[in-house]
């Protein structure tokens, strides 16, 4: 199924573990050199920049291709505005097949024909079906599962997860009003199933290359998980789906059942990461303990905003040093020690960055207001909404 | 952990490209079996830092009149005095190299306090006028304040706080969501400024790299001035229809700050410096290409260029990766 070369595949795992091994410092630089001239390696670019210029250029080279067929076309007017679409994602195939033949793998040109084929069946489908949502999404999570296994494009995976929550969502409306109340439940329980079903797979796998790919959709899974039970997202959408009007001093049906889930899924999932060392797992458990207060907040009002900010920041101090105190000296499992190998310093490089914005001195001879002047502290106050 | 990375390890030792002792002592450091919360925790020191601070903010603001001012004044006074009792006794003192405190809080309890300080400053003017009307004088002293806590305890996110001071004490708004906004177009006497303190913060760069000192401060004054000579250059090529020429004074001090920043660029091996000199110069051109197209006026061959300008969009494209691979090469080797 794989239109990719397996040797050259194996041989990118073995070049990445190179790199790693570079960058944590137990191989010297030129050895790494001479592990890369004696792998072959795809026609690919690390560098995301490069890539997305590619991809810019893939996408100007793809709709060049489309246009001109258009010129020609374009005689069977009425005949060719039905079915344009299906050449065009043919023609996204033929050229992601060929690009894959000439061993270009994540180079950014290819991105551009295998994106472009996905998002043009989806144009396809949608002008035969005059907009048929639910088929939409059939097809395309069909096509995006394809491409990701013919040429092991992750982000056609991504576009795979996002199509197939879009078939659940879509299929249970075909339901009417029970399978919009019963939504939420649905995509808990499809979530959870895929969760522990990816996980298995990720346990008995053998092939390196498919690791990444199960690894994602096994992230998109927890997320779902907790966007579907979360209070705030089941609320709006009950609002906006079925046209509920919530009255004050009226809920949602099972309001204390999500109240719950909100509080302790992330919890949950903050235990489990540090139980298993996840570390995709551990951030996610971050954001959703952000959401969630976010959540409370949005509907209670427990603390004026000041208070809760300045409280926030002692608890969240006390946390941190606490949890540094203990884990200083550790110096295996858990610990505060950076790790040679998996480190991640980009949040650090990016904090001076959002003190400029947060704290940054205005001056104050524009402003009328002298309450605006000078201080960095004021200026701060602007930037509650962002926490 | 990944099991694959053991595996990738392995096949590398048996196809003979790594030897057996970094084998070992690969395998050796995997079974520590770590999972570093490092950058987490620092994270988490950083966001309580700002939470409380903000938080501080807003409360004085929201409640100036009811507190009593010298309750607040003495509050922030006292948790000032605490956090920087506490830097000053864990410092090492002032270095002219990279120094770090040998616990990660103190860089953070800094932060705070400076923040703090600026809030305390900004709280006293506004009640009590120490400065007078003197409003500059206000920005000053914070600013003077950050220098100081940024060169004694090597604190770059401080430093961004003072440098954003000292732009403030020039009538200029650096803070990045800002940056776009100053108003270049009815106040010509903004621009030079901001070009002025752009220059002067090159120079500065290369009179501390000449005495060595904290050279690695350098990329952050340089970031601020790029993005200040250019934003001002290319607002005032953009806008300048009144006095003529003077746009293409602009665009010469543009291609001037682009060369310098293309050669700093490669010396100090920093992408971003790169990327955004770039992505400047090349508005700038275009602003150039334009004007001149503009002033020459032959009405007849525009139907020429609408047909030439998938052909420059591609064009730029290619020198755009070009560009970026050779430095990428660059860099890296």
């Amino acid at each position: 199924m794989i239109a990719h070369d397996k040797q050259l595949l194996d041989d990118l795992a073995l070049l990445e573990e190179a790199n790693s091994l570079q960058n944590a410092g137990f191989i010297s630089k030129e050895q790494k050199e001479l592990i890369k001239k004696q792998l072959p390696d795809f026609k690919d670019h690390k560098n995301i920049l490069v890539r997305s210029g590619f991809f810019v250029l893939g996408s100007f080279l793809y709709g060049s291709i489309c246009g001109a067929i258009s010129i020609v076309g374009m005689v069977g007017d009425e005949l060719y505005f039905k079915i344009c679409c299906y050449i065009f994602a043919g023609i996204g195939f033929a050229g992601a097949e060929f690009l894959a033949n000439q061993k270009y793998y994540g180079h950014g040109l290819d991105d551009a024909f295998i994106l472009g084929a996905i998002l043009n069946i989806g144009f396809a489908i949608g002008i035969t079906t005059d907009g048929y949502e639910l088929i939409i999404a059939v097809f395309m999570a069909i096509t995006a599962f394809v491409m990701y296994r013919r040429y092991l494009h992750l982000p056609s995976l991504l576009v795979f997860c996002m199509a197939s929550s879009a078939v659940l969502f879509y299929g249970l409306f075909e339901f009417g009003e029970i399978g919009k109340t019963i939504l939420p439940f649905a995509a808990m329980i499809s979530a959870a199933g895929f969760y522990f079903s990816t996980k298995k797979s990720i346990h008995s796998l053998k092939k390196s290359y498919y690791y990444k790919g199960l690894l994602l959709v096994n992230s998109f899974c927890l997320i779902l998980f907790y966007l579907s039970c979360n209070y705030l997202v089941v609320r709006e959408l009950s609002v906006m789906l079925l046209g509920n009007e919530i009255l004050p001093g009226e809920d949602i049906s099972f309001a204390y059942l999500f109240y719950a889930f909100t509080l302790i899924v992330p919890i949950v999932y903050l235990v489990q990461a540090l139980k298993t060392k996840d570390r995709i797992m551990l951030w996610i458990s971050f954001l959703a303990i952000g959401f969630s207060i976010y959540t409370i907040r949005f509907y209670h009002s427990v603390l004026p905003i000041e208070v809760a900010l300045t409280l926030g920041g002692v608890v969240l101090f006390a946390i941190a040093y606490f949890s540094i105190k203990k884990l200083k000296e550790k110096e295996s499992g858990l610990t505060f020690k950076p790790d040679r190998i998996n480190n991640s310093n980009v949040l650090l490089n990016a904090e001076a960055l959002i003190v400029a914005s947060t704290f940054g001195m205005k001056p104050e001879v524009k402003t009328e207001s002298p309450m605006e002047f000078g201080g960095g502290g004021y200026s701060g106050g602007g930037s509650e909404g962002s926490f | 952990m990944n099991k694959f990375d053991d595996q990738a390890t392995q096949s590398l030792l048996d196809k003979n490209l790594i030897t057996e002792n970094q084998y070992q002592e690969i395998s050796a450091y995997r079974n520590l079996n770590i999972f570093s919360l490092n950058v987490e925790l620092k994270f988490f020191l950083y966001l309580s830092v700002l939470l409380f601070t903000s938080g501080i903010g807003i409360l004085i603001y929201e409640n100036i009149d009811t507190i009593g001012h010298i309750a607040i004044l003495s509050i922030l006074l006292i948790v000032i005095a605490v956090c920087f009792y506490y830097c000053f006794k864990n410092s090492k003192g002032f270095k002219k190299t990279e120094t770090t405190f040998e616990s990660p809080i103190l860089e953070y309890l800094v932060l705070a306090a400076n923040i703090l300080t600026c809030i305390f400053i900004g709280y006293l003017q506004f009640q009590y006028k120490p400065f007078g009307n003197n409003y500059d004088l206000a920005t000053l002293i914070p600013t003077m304040v950050s220098f100081f806590c940024a060169y004694y305890f090597d604190n770059k996110s401080v430093l961004t706080i003072a440098i954003t001071g000292l732009a403030a004490y020039i009538g200029l708004s650096v803070t990045p969501q800002d940056l776009l906004h100053n108003d270049f177009y009815s106040n010509p006497n903004l621009s030079y400024s901001a070009i002025i303190l752009g220059g002067l913060l090159i120079l500065y760069t290369i009179y501390s790299s000449r005495i060595n000192l904290k050279t690695h401060f350098n990329l952050i004054y340089l970031t601020f001035a790029l993005h200040l000579i250019s934003i001002a250059s290319i607002s005032n090529m953009v806008d300048d229809y009144s006095h003529d020429g003077i746009w293409m004074l602009f665009g010469l001090v543009l291609a001037a700050s682009s060369y310098y920043f293309y050669k700093v660029s490669h010396e100090t091996k920093a992408m971003s410096l790169y990327v955004f000199m770039m992505i400047y110069a090349y508005i700038g051109l275009n602003i150039f290409f334009f004007r001149i197209l503009d002033l020459v006026d032959f009405s007849g061959i525009w139907e020429l260029f609408v047909f030439m300008l998938p052909v420059y969009f591609i064009c730029s494209t290619v020198l755009f990766i070009k560009l970026i691979k050779n430095f990428h090469k660059e860099i890296t080797e």
